[in-house]
């Protein structure tokens, strides 16, 4: 397998909503961050009404 | 003969040890491996490439697969994190590309296309082959009790019952008759 093929095929199971679970399971936290619900989550987000963020305050000191 | 061929031997000569993919690589986690190539992509340069690959047609796939096929090449990371981290890139480009209106190919099997077979495009056409008619099962006979008691045993419908055996080895009495009571007597 080719890495392009390869990688056609992991986008595919990524949209399908498999996730690696045993990397999850190597993660700090234990879950992944980088989701399919996250992607969901920041399209809302661009696409829809735009969401007002606190913006952080840098120290100037 | 091919000339320019390496010399037989060379790659034992040759000083490799330089090059990104012989040392470990910098990122190893999926999250941070995701997060580095975002912050990549949402880098100015790198957003008007990805954005002028996706108006000359250029397929999802094949930006994800150049910009992965980079990182790897300086050993940002390893392969198989490259592939891991293909999914969430696409899924990234493809909401950078909706939110600029522009149109994209995700350049992977969508998952209701139907795959056009022969048999398909028969039935479509209406198109009857006698050759294609499902042959009817033929009707299955059961199959004969094995004995259970070895290969030698008799069978278990040729066992006479207990009682029957006891009257064959004479185990049973006979019952006498007897011999009608004179009630008058």
């Amino acid at each position: 397998m080719k890495f392009q093929e390869a990688v056609k095929k992991s986008i595919e199971m990524f949209l399908d909503g498999k996730m690696p679970d045993r990397t999850a399971e190597l993660a700090e936290s234990g879950q992944l961050m980088f989701t399919q619900e996250y992607f969901d989550l920041l399209e809302e987000e661009i696409m829809g009404e735009p969401v007002e963020k606190e913006e952080e305050v840098e120290d100037a000191s | 003969m091919r000339p320019d061929s390496p010399i037989p031997g060379a790659n034992m000569l040759a000083d490799t040890r330089h090059y990104a993919w012989h040392r470990p690589p910098d990122i190893v986690e999926y999250d941070q491996a995701v997060d580095f190539m975002i912050k990549k992509i949402d880098d100015p340069y790198e957003t008007q490439m990805v954005m002028a690959m996706l108006k000359i047609d250029a397929q999802i796939s094949t930006i994800v697969s150049t910009l992965l096929l980079q990182a790897v090449s300086v050993g940002k990371f390893g392969i198989d994190l490259a592939l891991l981290t293909a999914g969430p890139l696409a899924r990234y480009i493809e909401i950078m590309a909706k939110n600029a209106d522009t149109p994209y190919e995700m350049g992977v099997r969508d998952k209701d296309e139907i795959v056009i077979t022969p048999t398909l495009l028969k039935q479509a056409l209406g198109i009857v082959d006698p050759d294609d008619e499902p042959e009817m099962p033929e009707e299955e006979t059961p199959a004969l009790e094995q004995p259970t008691g070895g290969l030698m045993a008799m069978p278990d419908e040729a066992v006479a019952p207990q009682d029957e055996q006891m009257a064959m080895l004479g185990g049973v009495e006979e019952e006498e008759e007897l011999e009608p009571e004179d009630e008058l007597s």
